[in-house]
């Protein structure tokens, strides 16, 4: 009798959840998938979350990515697209505001900044008396009032922002605040933050300023409001969910905040003053959660912008990754160590097992949180290949390593025969370099912008491994090709330069992160040193090949100066 | 060494083993109380050495055929090799006697010949590279190790350098994913001997040529395929399972030079067959799991109940063995392996202490358990500890001195080396508890060795 009723009930919960989901289906076809994975989330029909593939919507359509398709082959084995970031930022047609006003913008909670305040005298003592500090004038203001960093970037139409505000922003659902949604998930998350049904561009969630900032020249704008929002949210916002991410390499994990917002957040491994030991190859190296910190900081002093938005925080590994996870591969691996400290090993091919447990002291763990771009499913992403690869085995070379001319035969391959491709190549070489990071082995660019765009610099975590090494080799694409962008190419001499040093802004700058201090002073002072031999790399291909033919203006609001072929 | 010697000049190391506690002598041996006979040594030997030379015939042919390049050494066949002597020297009471001279010089041998091949363990063998990266605790067959072979055909097994000396084991590692260190095999070769146990087999220090002793002499692939040349253009070799796994990386030598230790293999199985038996006090190697005697304090009434220990000296062996890894700090006594020959009257072999010596500044008390549980020792095991604990022959002296006589020296730095005394201590302290709770008779237990001549 008993077993009959439980099965009526059953029946009847069954019928009901199809219903439900008949209904939604119907009413709003657009956010089909959408809905399906936010029933998983109330225990219903789908509650069988797929752990790797993050089974929510968000994920399914992230999992058309090559690199998450089934187990692939041999060169999507490590991942490509390594993150998605999310994050709102601003409209990127603002007007400049003035500087100081930047700076104020870019310090980010206000505890944080008030550590920075203390920090300041006695890290500024230790680096031996950086000018900038010694006058209390912030070196990062000064250096945002630069005319060079006050260019501002062509008009732009709507074939030049990722979003169309009017028409795009509906495939946000919850932000946009379907009631349906609200309902569902609502009754954990605080009303406080669930969205409103009123659609004004002021009331979305950071993240989703962000999203709709992007254009074809930038990630976000300069003096973005909506970015030093989104980065204090990325520290203080409650997290909701936890999911591993797949497809990786090294231990990740996405984390959901209360407002929809999501990031990716990457575990400490390394403590600040380990380098990476001398036999270990560039693709045995492990991922620093303080280098994908400080490599948005600094791709932000070259005023690239072409970073997502990272953030350090530190994390309670019981309330905020164990109670919140679904993901049974994630939590099982937990466990209380001999030092009664809470650690994790998670599932993925590198590190991870019990020998690289990650433990907190005792459940905090610091990590970094970078913003997820815009769904792929929203905003399709290219994947392509670095010409400048390095093979990734231990005995064998890549081509260019061998072929002093290997440039000339990129040159004439699309899409590195014109527009600005490969300038773009050029800065993120130099990026790369400052940081010691060898393992750009492809980069994303947004597929709605074509060919004439900026390059999306993601997955950063090889970077500052070595302070006492200058990785050449990392170099050889500016090497064999002698091209910079005059933008890039002034500004690295500005940095350069006493009163703007590289390594002092980045103190500065990354002083506002609440991990501070991210760098040890000998990686800060490292970039400099690194900063000038590039510029000794340029100097040389000047002498060699001539001023014109090296730099390449795009001051003279030339942005998308076209090099024809014959040129050469 | 210098700082080795005491003030006064003497030895403490020499007055230690000249001490009357350290010259009782076991009654003399008839040939059913060693381990092998001659003939029988010898007659393996010389067809092993065949069957090498058989080999090397067929490996210098295909060599030749495939361009590739082996330095193929020549092997001497040598009746007085001092591997030999050490094997026929083992006994029903230890596997040397104090005073065997074949002991030093087989030390010096391994740290000095000529390798003539490097191979896998057995057990690696065994694992038939299968690699489950899942497998929390990894078979022992997954660590980095080596069979080499001396031109005399002295067998030793190479642990090379993992960690240095000054790094300890981090405080979240369970004792199962522990480094495996090779300055703790060494050590505890030696703190056994000072301990007058002589049941861990003899370890050398040695630095070894990677490329010119391993991987030019090795005839298998697999091992030749683990081979690399990192980005320092120092030469690397890995773990295959491990290194797969990604729970370890590489070792790698300067640019070819590795240090690391090599121990004295033991008789062939063929000829001197052991067993290996769970250790009673074995722990749960999980996270959280417990086993009995952790919860149980009477858990040794019951083993005392059981067979083989309700007879004979076995717990009292089992006993010895624990003061021995708490000294050292080895919690992973999973199984110890006992020669079938010698029954259960025979003594427990101290193999594979590689996890020992990771923490200067802990004390695992839990190892002492057997101790504290079931609260008896041998009677000349006490003798010596109380001797060891005073300032004329104070632990770490002759440990410091003993560890001098090893090519790598230092092989404990001096944290660790103070806390041997701190825990032979803590050894003694307890055994006053046992004894002030059960009195003297029914802690301290007359051994054999005590019954053959009175020490003053």
């Amino acid at each position: 009798m008993i077993l009959f009723r439980k099965f009526r009930v059953l029946i009847l919960m069954v019928f009901l959840v199809a219903c439900t989901m008949h209904i939604m289906i119907d009413l709003l076809p657009k956010l089909e998938k959408r809905a399906a994975g936010a029933d998983s989330g109330d225990g219903g029909c789908r509650c069988a979350r797929h752990p790797g593939a993050e089974a929510q919507g968000w994920g399914k359509q992230r999992a058309r990515s090559p690199a998450e398709a089934g187990w692939p082959n041999k060169h999507t084995l490590r991942i490509l697209q390594d993150f998605s970031p999310n994050l709102t930022s601003s409209r990127s047609l603002e007007k400049i505001t003035a500087a100081a006003d930047a700076a104020d913008a870019f310090g980010r909670t206000s505890p944080s900044a008030g550590k920075a305040e203390d920090h300041k005298p006695l890290i500024g003592d230790a680096g031996g008396g950086r000018t900038a500090h010694a006058h209390g004038v912030s070196g990062l203001s000064t250096l945002f009032e630069h005319p060079l960093y006050k260019v501002d970037l062509p008009p732009l139409t709507d074939d030049d922002t990722l979003f169309n505000v009017n028409t795009d922003i509906r495939f946000y659902p919850r932000a946009t605040g379907s009631q349906g949604w609200h309902n569902e998930e609502g009754n954990q998350e605080e009303e406080e933050f669930s969205p409103t049904g009123e659609v004004t561009a002021e009331s979305y969630p950071n993240w989703l300023r962000f999203h709709i900032g992007i254009n074809r020249y930038e990630l976000y704008g300069r003096h973005s409001p909506a970015l030093d929002a989104l980065l204090k949210d990325l520290v203080t916002h409650r997290i909701t969910s936890v999911a591993m991410k797949s497809g990786g390499t090294q231990l990740k994990l996405i984390m959901t905040f209360q407002n929809y917002g999501q990031a990716l957040f990457k575990p400490m491994k390394q403590t600040r003053e380990q380098e990476t030991p001398p036999d270990f190859f560039y693709f045995s190296d492990f991922e620093r959660h303080n280098a994908e910190i400080a490599a948005f900081h600094l791709d932000r002093i070259l005023d690239f912008r072409r970073v997502p938005p990272v953030a350090g925080r530190l994390v309670n590994m019981t309330r905020e990754i164990r109670d919140v996870t679904r993901d049974k591969k994630l939590w099982r691996t937990f466990f209380i160590s001999p030092a009664n400290n809470v650690c994790f090993y998670g599932e993925c091919s590198y590190y991870c097992s019990t020998e690289h447990a990650l433990c907190g002291k005792p459940d905090q763990i610091e990590g970094s949180l970078a913003a997820f771009l815009p769904d792929l499913n929203l905003a399709k992403r290219k994947t392509w290949r670095n010409p400048w690869r390095r093979s990734y085995h231990k005995r064998k070379k890549a081509e260019w390593e061998v072929d002093p001319d290997y440039c000339d035969e990129v040159k004439q391959t699309p899409p590195y025969d014109r527009g600005t491709r490969l300038l773009d190549i050029m800065d993120m070489t130099i990026f790369d370099f400052l940081m010691g990071n060898m393992d750009r082995h492809h980069y994303e660019t947004f597929e709605k912008f074509g060919n004439d765009t900026f390059i999306i610099h993601l997955d950063n975590g090889r970077g500052f491994g070595k302070h006492s090494h200058d990785e050449l080799s990392i170099l050889v694409p500016l090497s064999q090709c002698c091209r910079v962008r005059k933008s890039t190419y002034l500004r690295l001499q500005l940095l350069a330069k006493e009163e703007y040093q590289l390594s002092s802004l980045m103190e500065e700058s990354l002083l506002r992160d609440r991990l501070s201090p991210v760098l040890i002073q000998p990686h800060l002072r490292a970039m400099d040193r690194r900063l000038r031999l590039v510029l000794q790399v340029l100097a040389g291909c000047v002498e060699k090949e001539g001023h014109v033919n090296v730099v390449e203006g795009n001051l003279a609001g030339d942005t998308v100066t076209h090099r024809s072929r014959g040129h050469r | 060494g210098t700082t080795a010697h005491p003030a006064d000049g003497g030895s403490k190391l020499e007055t230690l083993f000249a001490h009357p506690l350290y010259s009782i002598q076991t009654p003399a041996l008839g040939p059913e109380e060693r381990l092998v006979q001659a003939e029988q040594l010898m007659e393996y030997y010389r067809r092993k050495v065949s069957r090498w030379e058989r080999h090397m015939k067929l490996f210098s042919g295909a060599a030749a055929l495939s361009n590739t390049t082996l330095i193929g050494h020549e092997v001497t066949f040598d009746p007085d090799a001092s591997w030999l002597k050490f094997h026929l020297g083992i006994s029903r009471y230890a596997l040397y006697s104090r005073d065997d001279p074949a002991v030093p010089q087989l030390l010096k041998d391994m740290a000095r010949m000529r390798v003539v091949n490097a191979d896998y363990t057995q057990d690696e063998k065994a694992l038939k590279g299968t690699c489950d990266c899942t497998q929390v605790v990894k078979p022992s067959g997954h660590h980095l190790k080596l069979a080499l072979k001396m031109h005399n055909f002295a067998k030793a097994m190479f642990k090379p350098m993992r960690q240095q000396r000054e790094e300890q084991t981090p405080e979240d590692f369970f004792y199962f994913v522990d480094f495996q260190r090779h300055n703790a095999e060494i050590a505890a070769f030696h703190l056994d001997r000072v301990l007058d146990f002589r049941r861990v087999p003899p370890v050398a220090g040695r630095l070894v040529n990677v490329t010119s002793e391993v991987l030019q002499v090795t005839y298998t692939d697999d091992l030749r395929a683990v081979f690399f040349t990192s980005p320092a253009n120092n030469t690397c070799f890995f773990a295959k399972c491990l290194y797969v796994c990604k729970t370890e990386y590489a070792v790698c030598g300067s640019p070819d030079l590795l240090e690391g230790s090599l121990s004295a293999y033991l008789p062939g199985l063929s000829i001197a067959p052991r067993i290996s038996i769970p250790n009673p006090w074995i722990r749960s190697y999980t996270f959280s799991g417990q086993e009995e005697w952790e919860g149980n304090p009477f858990y040794c009434d019951t083993i005392k109940q059981l067979y083989p220990y309700n007879s004979g000296n076995r717990l009292l062996n089992i006993i010895d063995m624990s003061i021995f890894d708490f000294l050292t700090g080895n919690m992973d006594r999973h199984h110890y392996e006992i020669f079938t020959k010698f029954g259960d009257e025979g003594f427990l072999l101290h193999l594979d202490n590689a996890r020992g010596f990771g923490k200067h500044s802990h004390d695992e008390m839990s190892i002492l358990a057997p101790l504290t549980q079931c609260c008896m020792i041998k009677h000349s095991t006490l003798l010596r500890l109380q001797l060891l604990a005073q300032p004329g022959f104070r632990l770490s002296d002759v440990m410091r001195e003993s560890l001098e006589g090893d090519p790598l020296r230092p092989i404990l730095t001096e944290p660790h080396l103070l806390a041997l005394d701190r825990r032979l201590q803590k050894v003694l302290r307890v055994v006053r508890r046992c004894v002030r709770r059960l009195g003297e008779n029914g802690v301290i237990t007359r051994d054999f060795v005590k019954s053959t001549e009175r020490p003053q």
